[in-house]
């Protein structure tokens, strides 16, 4: 629990060191604008302005990368929610509903609910953070290969609520997705679908994969409008709307909860990343809607639940990181990076010698999080001017900037030949009537289901049994097919509901028609 | 082995259509003596944050100082260093490309594995300052406590404790190589696979496997969550004293882990040895500036001094190494 006196002394360093406040601002600027345009993505933002972190002094410096970090967190869903492409893999599940609403005229709302979901949720994962950042970096430790499959199949489950009007070509393009997730050198050392090129020996990048995916087919069909909103009324940018739909943020206190503690327990699992708890988050909150039929259709509870996982990852990702010195993420691989550049290791014994410290970056967090609401506002406000440009001005910029972002990750032609294979891909599949999200989803989650499906069987020695040996493994299987249960049975007592409501409608419509039809007879 | 495709050759006549160009207006002596007239590119073949990209980061101003010209730091991670290697082969051999890379194992590795286009001999090392070892460990609270143990467990049965790997290391070799010389049926142990030193640490210190084998470095900064149970160097380590060395329990042969540093194209090194010597001696001077070895320390970054010709000595062991236990790699 809280150190009282750690905490006392954190304050002291947080008010002693005030000229580093001034980079919180910058830095969020920064991640905002980096993470919104599409291609770049959070860990790239950051390994652009951590060599300028150098000439800053320590505390500075973390604060400013911080920030960034905190800013990338929500910029993401900027574009996806204005125009159907995810700036970076964490916003993917945000686009969802966060299109669907905009596409309502209900644009300003959706940003506000994001960004309120991301702030509030954000702050959520620090204090927690704050609470238990030592067990939690225990418990994390604990988390083997067969819990990360039972993780990664829940992530699959979404699948389930993507909806497509064919169900074997959604299934088709789920398993595309998982085979192209797969192209590379796996963990045990083979090599698959590389075709002999060595930039595939990595697999192939999911970032210009994704863009090309969603943004080709979406591009297309924005092309044969004027602009990206077609009724002329709903393209307004309104100050009000975006205060409303943060306010209604507070409306949905367990959306908020759930998707906080999804992000927070993914986040924090080494090597997963953000990009995962948010499609988890979206899929539960789907599957235990009253109004799951209304998802994917502009429900405001679909944004809130894709933000919530995606801001409290941070503050998982960023436990792991001071308290054992491993990246969750690229993102804090990079801020590690920038400790040890500083001369410091994060790590066991950092926490124990350093706590005020860590105490200090910590609440500095929780500060970031408070200020990137009213910059988030101003950042909102202005993006989504965008709405009132016309769609051939918006188009080709959009495409330019999207090859540049992904020809500057390794400055090599790998990343927009990536992108444009993947367009040609997605424009086929959308011609086709097969559902492009799930083939991306099958990128995001194949490599990690493959390595912990093979690690399991690894470990094991082949023999199923031994997940009785993990109780973390059953709790999860356990949740997850309870939670499914229960769908299935309201699903059916609806059904059933619905299909007594039917016939008593086609009683009394029946009746009706009887006693109209029996006069004229007589 | 001498296969082009249309592209080699052009790239081959290009490259050797620019360098002609160069010498033609400049002879030899004369760019050396106006060497170095621009800055520099610093090619590190790992992304941003690695241990070869701080490495870099940390050591340049001092050799920056040496030189009289700015140095910009290059990455281009990928393809376990063979793109950025490839990338760095082909940049005009003119001594404004320098590598910092781990050239063991990772030069060996992908010329033996991935059919990388290039040669072990085309790359020349100025300085490998850091040299890691293959670390077999525990976790700190698991009931192993010797590795002596853990071979007599072995040997009763090979299923009896699961050991986490990375495929294709150093560290994989170290360990068939092990239980080879220890009798021990290595096809019958359970061997988790792991794609990177980071994730076999992390499923070490947390007990995921009973024993891994990773380089030992990067346990470092875990060290209060593992125990060490033998480390495959011929001395002792002095960053990591309490690791109990291998001869200790088992006569066994063994791959140095990693060789980290400085290297060029050895293309350079043959056909502009003036520039090569005024690279050397700036790696040098800057390796022996009591600032930069005080400011590197304090980043757990080395900077031993061994020079370009023992440096080259043990890149080329190591690689005769690999090549000779590269079954045990596949």
């Amino acid at each position: 629990m809280i150190d009282v006196s750690a905490f006392n002394e954190a304050l002291g360093i947080m008010f002693s060191s005030v000229g580093s406040w001034g980079w919180i601002v910058p830095g969020l600027i920064v991640g905002l604008v980096f993470s919104a345009i599409p291609g770049i993505s959070i860990t790239m933002a950051m390994a652009i302005v951590l060599p300028m972190s150098l000439y800053m002094d320590f505390f500075s410096a973390i604060v400013f990368l911080t920030s960034v970090y905190t800013g990338a967190g929500f910029g993401g869903s900027v574009p996806a929610i204005l125009m159907n492409i995810p700036g970076s893999p964490s916003s993917f599940a945000t686009t969802f509903d966060g299109y669907a609403m905009s596409q309502k005229g209900e644009h300003n709302e959706a940003l506000g609910y994001a960004l309120f979901a991301s702030t509030l949720c954000g702050i959520a994962g620090y204090v927690l953070l704050l609470l238990v950042i030592e067990p939690l970096a225990d418990i994390v430790l604990r988390i083997g290969p067969v819990e990360m499959f039972a993780v990664a199949i829940w992530g699959m489950m979404l699948l389930g609520s993507l909806g497509s009007t064919y169900i074997s070509r959604g299934l088709l393009a789920a398993a595309l997705g998982i085979l192209l997730g797969t192209v590379g050198m796996n963990t045990a050392g083979f090599t698959r679908g590389t075709l002999g090129l060595p930039v595939l020996l990595d697999g192939i990048a999911p970032i210009p994969a994704m863009i090309g995916l969603l943004a080709a087919s979406q591009l297309l069909s924005l092309a044969s409008r004027d602009y990206i909103i077609e009724a002329e009324g709903s393209r307004e940018v309104s100050l009000r709307k975006i205060l409303k739909g943060c306010w209604g943020t507070l409306k949905y206190p367990g959306v908020l909860l759930r998707g906080s503690i999804i992000g927070i327990i993914i986040g924090a699992v080494p090597g997963v990343g953000s990009s995962i708890g948010n499609l988890i988050a979206y899929a539960e909150t789907k599957r235990t809607a009253k109004d799951s039929a209304t998802f994917g259709k502009g429900n405001p509870k679909g944004v809130i639940a894709a933000e919530s996982a995606v801001a409290s990852g941070e503050g998982g990702s960023m436990a792991t990181m001071l308290a054992l010195g491993i990246p969750g993420g690229g993102a804090t691989a990079i801020l590690i990076a920038a400790f040890m550049m500083h001369n410091i290791v994060p790590g066991p014994s950092f926490i124990e010698t350093q706590k005020p410290m860590v105490y200090a970056i910590i609440l500095n967090n929780i500060v970031q999080a408070i200020v990137l609401l009213a910059v988030g506002i101003g950042f909102i406000y202005v993006a989504s001017n965008i709405m009132k440009v016309r769609t051939r001005y918006v188009l080709p910029a959009i495409l330019v900037i999207a090859t540049l972002g992904t020809f500057a990750v390794t400055g090599e032609a790998a990343g927009p030949i990536t992108l444009f294979v993947f367009a040609l891909l997605g424009y086929a599949l959308n011609r086709y009537q097969y559902p492009v999200s799930a083939v991306v989803v099958g990128i995001l989650l194949g490599r990690m289901l493959e390595t912990e499906f093979l690690r399991s069987y690894q470990l094991s020695g082949g023999n199923p049994l031994y997940v009785l040996e993990r109780p973390g493994a059953m709790a999860i299987f356990a949740v997850m097919f309870i939670s499914l249960g229960m769908t299935a049975w309201g699903k059916r007592k609806q059904n059933r509901a619905e299909a007594a409501e039917a016939l008593a409608l086609r009683q009394i419509q029946e009746e009706t028609r009887a006693a109209h039809t029996t006069p004229s007879k007589g | 082995m001498t296969h082009f495709t249309r592209r080699d050759v052009f790239k081959i006549s290009a490259g050797g259509v620019a360098v002609a160009s160069g010498m033609v207006a400049m002879p030899s002596i004369l760019r050396a003596a106006t060497y170095p007239s621009r800055p520099i590119n610093v090619i590190v073949p790992f992304a941003t944050g690695g241990y070869n990209d701080r490495l870099s980061r940390a050591f340049i101003p001092y050799l920056e100082q040496e030189l009289g010209q700015p140095l910009v730091i290059v990455n281009k991670p990928g393809a376990g260093t063979q793109l950025g290697n490839s990338y760095a082969l082909n940049q005009p051999a003119d001594g404004y490309s320098i590598l910092c890379t781990s050239a063991a194992p990772y030069i060996p590795l992908t010329v033996l594995l991935q059919n990388a286009p290039y040669k072990i001999e085309d790359f020349s090392m100025i300085n490998l300052p850091s040299r890691d070892y293959t670390l077999a460990a525990t976790s700190s609270g698991g009931p192993v406590k010797t590795f002596a143990e853990v071979i007599d467990k072995l040997k009763k049965d090979p299923t009896s404790l699961s050991i986490g790997v990375q495929p294709a290391s150093a560290d994989y070799a170290n360990m068939v190589l092990a239980f080879q010389a220890a009798g021990i049926d290595a096809s019958k142990l359970r061997i988790v696979t792991y794609d990177g030193g980071g994730p076999a640490r992390n499923a070490t210190a947390g007990a995921q496997v009973d024993v891994g084998f990773v380089g030992g470095e990067g346990f470092l900064p875990l060290k209060s969550k593992v125990r060490p149970l033998a480390i495959f160097a011929a001395e002792k380590v002095d960053w990591y004293p309490d690791a109990p060395l291998i001869g200790a329990t088992l006569k066994t042969d063994f791959v140095e882990g990693s060789q980290r540093g400085w290297a060029v194209s050895t293309k350079l090194k043959n056909e502009q040895p003036e520039i090569f010597k005024i690279i050397v001696a700036a790696v040098e001077k800057a390796s022996k500036n009591p600032k930069a070895i005080e400011a590197l320390k304090l980043q757990e970054l080395a900077t031993t001094w061994y020079g370009p010709d023992a440096s080259n000595k043990a890149y080329l062991d190591n690689a005769a190494k690999m090549a000779k236990y590269v079954d045990l790699l596949k």
